[in-house]
């Protein structure tokens, strides 16, 4: 294995991903269960009234405001019956008319008016609550630990903060109101009708039960297909994330057939789910509105029943009749809101459940009790038995024990998944270790506060990634209060300031998409000016050179001796240059320390350091497979 | 992800002009649909037939109340005469029956519609992400160059679900308000022409307000459209950072650059709602001076014996049951253009010409 030190690890872990994702994808959209989504959205409903605690002067105007609004809503069929029952009689009177006009004018436009403001105080609201949920997710995002960042793809996590929660906003805005309103609406109906005739308002309250249970149907029938129907919908997208971000790589093993055709099989199943919950909801949706004008013709034969039956008529009136029917078909219109209500809840519900789950993952790495702010002022650095893995009992380091002396700088050399980088990460803290300890200046690292552990570390990372903003935001960004003069002192031991004084805005020039458009390279020195800007004692380096060119290999090279010359630096060699320079090697195997020492003690040995050496290094393999692998 | 500097930025995206034109968007959708053609003629038919039978309901009720309970009860009061065993009532006898079966066909055509519609809209856009994902297996790998992910990746995803939505919701809501309003016009019209057009004088009115206003409307939603994309790229950002956020421990400070963003995009949402929610007291408004007119003239032109009572009721549901699908369409506009939008977008991909079938690497052979 050992031959493939230069292969980059990424190609093999997306051409494993993609390989391997087609079938438990399609198991597991299979695997859905569906009855237990139920219960889940009721303690998931229960957790969003939490973030509503937040806001009570809110509810309480949305409260008012759903009553008035209910209240004015109703007065318009009962005008219309007084019309009828009062203006135009017998007897009748039409001096009346104006009146009962101009009520029925203003209160619906109290309506109106009182519509418009409870919709702007229910969305004033909704964006709150989504503002506090999305704040709480990005904070949790904050915590997680370099794997996390690994395995997860950003897309993923993006959209989560961003399309679920439109869905999760989309139910905020109006929920409380309609189902306020579906109350109220009725209860005032049944308050003005009851006295009008009792027996019709029985009668007209028969259809209730009905829709009722119906509605209950709608939602336990719909809501587990919905469920699922979003959940593969996550992981399709997913999919394609990880077939366009890793189109290289499958190209490469020629993978495109199993690709799609996995996907296509998912998606069969998505649309199919999809088939289904439609026909439950075209079944079960339009059947409250028909129950109930069903009922009107219920009020209509006891009319015509009464009418002949019953001698003193006083119970039946025309204009009775008129203002039961249309009130029951104004109630129509509440019903169908309160379903759709129940259809954006059961989206709201599986993409709040995506963003919660990621917010009420644990902290991996914290400050331990009694923490404190250590200066390093060496830089010595002594790991005795590390032990570590990212899964326990399966540890990628092992028993790892070796000193570094202040100012020294050690090449870290290894195959793929010896544990290199792992190793460096261990020292900022950014994994925590299972066993053994780490210490610099004789002090555990664990008795650190951790912004003072890694604020002290110049950390280069294998991904070379520059913010939007100024070259001089990027290199200070580690240190936002720097002096022009740190920056610049920092810039040139990292062999960009010439580069960067040669544009017409120097250091205030922006990087990335509205910027200048920056060579890998000349990234890679401003990644390192950022790291030297507060002058640190120790430096990692995850030394990524692979994919540029011998000039900007060079030029790489020389900014990266003067920034480690007077510090104690670990890095992750790829080629020969970075060796030549460290004073002592550290070959990994398997996790474990195979060998330590100087270049010449190293071929001394005779050991897999100088088979290393003389197959690679003095051989100068050709650097493409690297490049195949993209990242 | 590597030297990247964070990823795309969706308002680049929202911001281009489209350059297909709608009618030819349409026809290449409809060329989709052909395999589906069955479910879409269907549920097209069930769509406008059951809009019809829905109008149907409020004439029922017109003909119940003048026809069948009023004559009775007015022998009764303006007369005295006992209707008792007189056989009055004896039209319930085919009024609920044809009641109750318009109703079971309305209920029954609204099934139909939603079924065949979701069928149509699924598989439709099922075909399409296909197609995109087929053609992403081969086209040149240039197309994937760095911080172009996003950008495809939105498409056989957001775009597709866009879309989807519409083919799903938005054709149809804008298949029932055109028939619902044509019906209710046409059944207005053949009830009493003269209190249509009253009815109608606050129409154009309305009209021209909801034009006026959804164009304020349509830009602060647009405005607000812009800083969720701006949140986006924001959030895709300090995450693809947040390695070195961390390594840095600069976590506070890259959180509070990030509420700036949010805080504007809460701002701007807000200021939306406001706007977009705005013009419907005026709508409701102007449609209530509507009633008003059609109750004052109706109840002067019963009183002068020209109409009956049923059929000014009757006018009074149908002018309720034509304006709110007007404005209903007009707001939907938004939501047809983002999918035509999206709509190219998908197409855009399917349409990227194959230039070269890429050549592989030799060397991948020395892969285990």
């Amino acid at each position: 294995m050992f031959e493939n030190v230069y292969i980059d690890s990424t190609c093999f872990l997306y051409a494993k991903i993609i390989m391997s994702i087609a079938k438990p994808l399609l198991d597991y959209a299979k695997s859905l269960n569906p009855q237990k989504g139920f219960a889940q959205s009721f303690s998931t409903f229960k957790r969003l009234m939490k973030y509503h605690r937040k806001y009570p002067w809110y509810l309480a105007a949305i409260t008012i405001l759903a009553l008035i609004r209910a209240i004015l809503f109703a007065i318009e069929p009962l005008y219309t019956y007084y019309i009828i029952v009062n203006v135009i009689g017998p007897p009748t009177n039409t001096s009346l008319l104006p009146g009962y006009l101009l009520v029925i004018v203003l209160a619906g436009t109290g309506y109106a008016i009182s519509n418009f403001v409870l919709t702007y105080v229910h969305g004033i609201m909704s964006q709150y609550i989504v503002r506090d949920i999305r704040s709480e997710y990005y904070r949790a995002l904050q915590r997680k630990s370099f794997s996390f960042y690994d395995s997860v793809g950003v897309g993923d996590l993006t959209s989560r903060a961003t399309v679920d929660l439109q869905l999760v906003d989309s139910f905020l805005r109006t929920w409380l109101g309609t189902i306020l309103n579906a109350v109220f609406f009725t209860i005032i109906i049944l308050i003005i009708i009851y006295p009008i005739s009792p027996i019709m308002t029985l009668i007209s309250l028969v259809s209730m039960p009905f829709i009722f249970y119906f509605t209950t149907r709608l939602w336990t029938e719909t809501m587990p297909l919905f469920m699922n129907m979003q959940l593969i919908m996550g992981r399709l997208t997913s999919y394609i994330q990880q077939n366009i971000v890793g189109m290289k790589t499958i190209r490469i093993f020629r993978q495109e057939e199993d690709v799609v055709d996995g996907f296509k099989g998912v998606e069969d199943i998505y649309v199919n789910t999809a088939i289904s919950a439609g026909k439950i909801q075209s079944i079960y949706m339009p059947l409250g509105p028909a129950i109930l004008t069903l009922g009107i013709a219920l009020v209509y034969v006891y009319a015509g029943y009464t009418l002949s039956t019953n001698q003193a008529l006083a119970v039946i009136e025309v204009g009775n009749i008129i203002l039961f029917a249309r009130y029951m078909m104004r109630l129509t219109f509440p019903i169908r809101d309160v379903s759709q209500t129940i259809g954006t809840w059961i989206a709201a519900y599986a993409g709040l459940e995506r963003v919660l789950k990621m917010t009420d993952a644990p902290r991996e790495v914290e400050d331990a009790p009694g923490a404190r702010d250590v200066k390093i002022e060496k830089g010595k650095l002594e790991l005795e038995n590390v032990t570590f893995g990212y899964v326990k009992d399966r540890p990628v380091l092992t028993n790892v024990s070796f000193t570094v002396q202040p100012g020294e700088k050690i090449a870290i050399l290894g195959a793929t998944g010896s544990g290199k980088s792992s190793l460096i990460y261990l020292i900022p803290r950014f994994y925590d270790i299972q066993s053994g300890s780490i210490k610099i200046d004789g002090t555990d690292i664990r008795e650190f506060k951790l912004a003072s552990l890694r604020r002290q570390i110049g950390v280069v990372l294998q991904d070379v990634f520059l913010f939007s903003g100024t070259i001089r935001e990027n290199i200070a960004f580690g240190k936002p209060d720097a002096s022009n003069d740190e920056i610049v002192q920092a810039a040139k031991s990292a062999r960009i300031h010439d580069f960067v004084a040669s544009l017409p805005n120097g250091y205030d020039t922006p990087v990335g998409e509205r910027g200048v458009t920056l060579s890998g390279g000349q990234k890679q020195r401003i990644t390192i000016a950022r790291a030297l800007v507060s002058n640190p004692r120790i430096l990692i380096m995850d030394d990524s050179l692979s994919f540029v060119d011998a000039k900007t290999e060079q030029e790489i090279q020389s900014a990266i001796e003067e920034a480690t010359k007077t510090r104690t630096t670990l890095i992750i060699a790829q080629r020969f240059s970075t060796i030549k320079t460290a004073e002592k090697i550290l070959v990994l195997e398997n996790g474990s320390v195979a060998e330590f020492g100087s270049h010449e003690e190293l071929i001394a040995k005779d050991g897999v350091y100088k088979r290393v050496y003389e197959t690679q290094f003095v051989e100068k393999a050709s650097p493409m497979l690297e490049e195949a692998g993209g990242s | 992800m590597s030297g990247s500097y964070g990823t795309f930025s969706a308002k680049e995206e929202e911001r281009r002009k489209r350059t297909t034109s709608d009618r030819a968007l349409i026809r290449r959708v409809y060329h989709y649909a052909q395999a589906y053609k069955r479910n879409l003629r269907i549920g097209v038919a069930a769509t406008v037939i059951g809009a019809f039978t829905g109008l149907a309901a409020p004439y029922m009720h017109a003909i119940a109340i003048d026809n069948i309970i009023e004559p009775p009860t007015l022998l009764v009061k303006r007369f005295g005469i006992s209707v008792l065993g007189r056989p009055y009532l004896a039209g319930f006898l085919w009024w609920i029956p044809l009641f109750a079966a318009i109703i079971l066909s309305n209920y029954v055509f609204q099934y139909i519609q939603t079924y065949q519609m979701r069928i149509v809209g699924e598989k439709v856009v099922a075909k399409m992400r296909d197609d995109m994902m087929d053609k992403l297996q081969v086209i040149s790998l240039r197309y994937f160059s760095e911080g172009e992910a996003g950008r495809i990746i939105s498409r056989p995803t957001n775009d597709a679900n866009t879309v989807r939505i519409f083919l799903r919701l938005g054709l149809t809501s804008i298949l029932i308000d055109i028939s619902s309003i044509l019906g209710a016009f046409s059944i207005m019209f053949y009830l009493d022409l003269r209190l249509s057009l009253l009815a109608m004088a606050v129409l154009p009115v309305a009209i021209l307000l909801v034009w006026v206003l959804g164009k304020y409307s349509r830009a602060a939603y647009r405005r607000a459209l812009i800083t969720t994309s701006g949140l986006t790229a924001r959030m895709q950002e300090d995450l693809a950072g947040m390695k070195v956020t961390q390594a840095y421990a600069q976590e506070k400070e890259t959180e509070k650059k990030f509420q700036k963003t949010q805080d504007a995009n809460v701002k701007a949402t807000i200021r939306a709602i406001l706007i977009g929610s705005s013009y419907t007291p005026f709508v409701i408004g102007l449609r209530l001076i509507g009633t008003a007119i059609i109750l004052y003239y109706g109840v002067a032109a019963l009183l002068a014996g020209t109409i009956q009572l049923g059929i000014l009721v009757a006018f009074t549901e149908y002018q309720f049951s034509y304006f709110m699908p007007l404005v209903d369409l007009v707001t939907m506009y938004d939501q047809y253009q983002s999918c035509m939008s999206a709509i190219e977008r998908m197409f855009d991909v399917i349409d990227t010409k194959v230039e070269v079938v890429d050549v592989q690497p030799e060397r991948s052979i020395a892969l285990p």
